[in-house]
């Protein structure tokens, strides 16, 4: 007896989601620097704008929420300038004089992702 | 084929000041576009579009302006055109704007020597310049007062309308050879 036809179904699911979500840490080489969220989001729009110009430095970039003490914070750029972002932090080399470097932890679609990280999941 | 492929901004500058225009040199403009290119679109568009760009032909006496710049980042060059508000030459600055008239693509690279001697290279942005400045006395002509002004006007209006029947005609006699 010949086997019955296989029927599948194919499902693709095009990400339509128009905002990208970013976990950063920013590490400076010395320690005892402070900056809080104004001049964190300054540094930002300053990387941005030394690479991309003034043009891309207007994208709608928010920092959803931020700690000093560690001087880390989750970001949202539209998926657009999600690139522009990522390239421009990388980019960065120093605030005021000091060196310091952005470390990308997460980067998702979404917000939800951010939440758990499997990275840090520790075996017993 | 495998080459490098331009796009060229016909382009006018617009300025109040009669002094900008006679100010006007290529490297000057040169630097001035560089440095807008620069201000709008940072480092990434200042080292995209210098590659290319050069400025090809400029007329200080009209302000026309054509600039090349490579295929993939005209739109950069393009972009930045608006935001150029002053000229600057020698500590004086003029304010002036651009004002672009037409893109051209271009099919042969050449250097433009006359009219009936351009295989097809920049031919469109040419055609395009005469028949604008053609129009451009057309417009001089019904705005001038003085009368000596009105006859150096018409008489080169007679002359530019007897080199386009001359061009036609030199067209059709190329197009019947092949």
């Amino acid at each position: 007896m010949p086997a019955p036809a296989a029927t599948y179904e194919r499902v693709v699911y095009k990400n339509p989601s128009e905002h990208h979500y970013m976990k950063v840490c920013l590490e400076f080489q010395d320690c005892g620097v402070g900056l809080n969220a104004a001049q964190f989001k300054q540094l930002l729009i300053s990387a941005v704008k030394d690479l991309f110009g003034e043009v891309d430095a207007a994208l709608p970039l928010d920092i959803l929420c931020y700690e000093e003490k560690t001087l880390s914070a989750i970001l949202r750029i539209c998926s657009s300038g999600l690139v522009k972002l990522w390239s421009s932090l990388t980019l960065l080399g120093s605030y005021k004089g000091k060196k310091c470097a952005f470390r990308v932890i997460q980067v998702s679609p979404f917000l939800l992702a951010l939440s758990g990280n499997s990275r840090e999941l520790v075996l017993d | 084929m495998v080459r490098f492929k331009h796009r060229y901004l016909l382009c006018e500058l617009v300025s109040d000041d009669p002094r900008c225009r006679l100010s006007l040199d290529d490297r000057v403009l040169s630097s001035l576009v560089r440095d807008t290119i620069a201000r709008m679109h940072g480092t990434f568009g200042a080292a995209a579009c210098s590659i290319g760009f050069a400025v090809r032909y400029l007329n200080a006496y009209t302000g026309i302006v054509l600039l090349r710049c490579r295929k993939e980042f005209y739109q950069l060059v393009w972009s930045a055109l608006p935001f150029i508000t002053y000229l600057e030459n020698k500590g004086h600055r003029y304010p002036c704007f651009f004002n672009t008239l037409h893109v051209g693509v271009e099919t042969f690279h050449k250097l433009l020597t006359t009219i009936t001697h351009m295989p097809g290279t920049i031919r469109t942005c040419q055609k395009f310049l005469i028949q604008y400045n053609r129009k451009q006395l057309l417009i001089l002509l019904q705005n001038c007062t003085d009368e000596g002004e009105r006859e150096a006007i018409q008489k080169s209006v007679t002359r530019s309308c007897l080199l386009e029947e001359e061009e036609e005609s030199s067209e059709e006699a190329a197009e019947t050879m092949e």
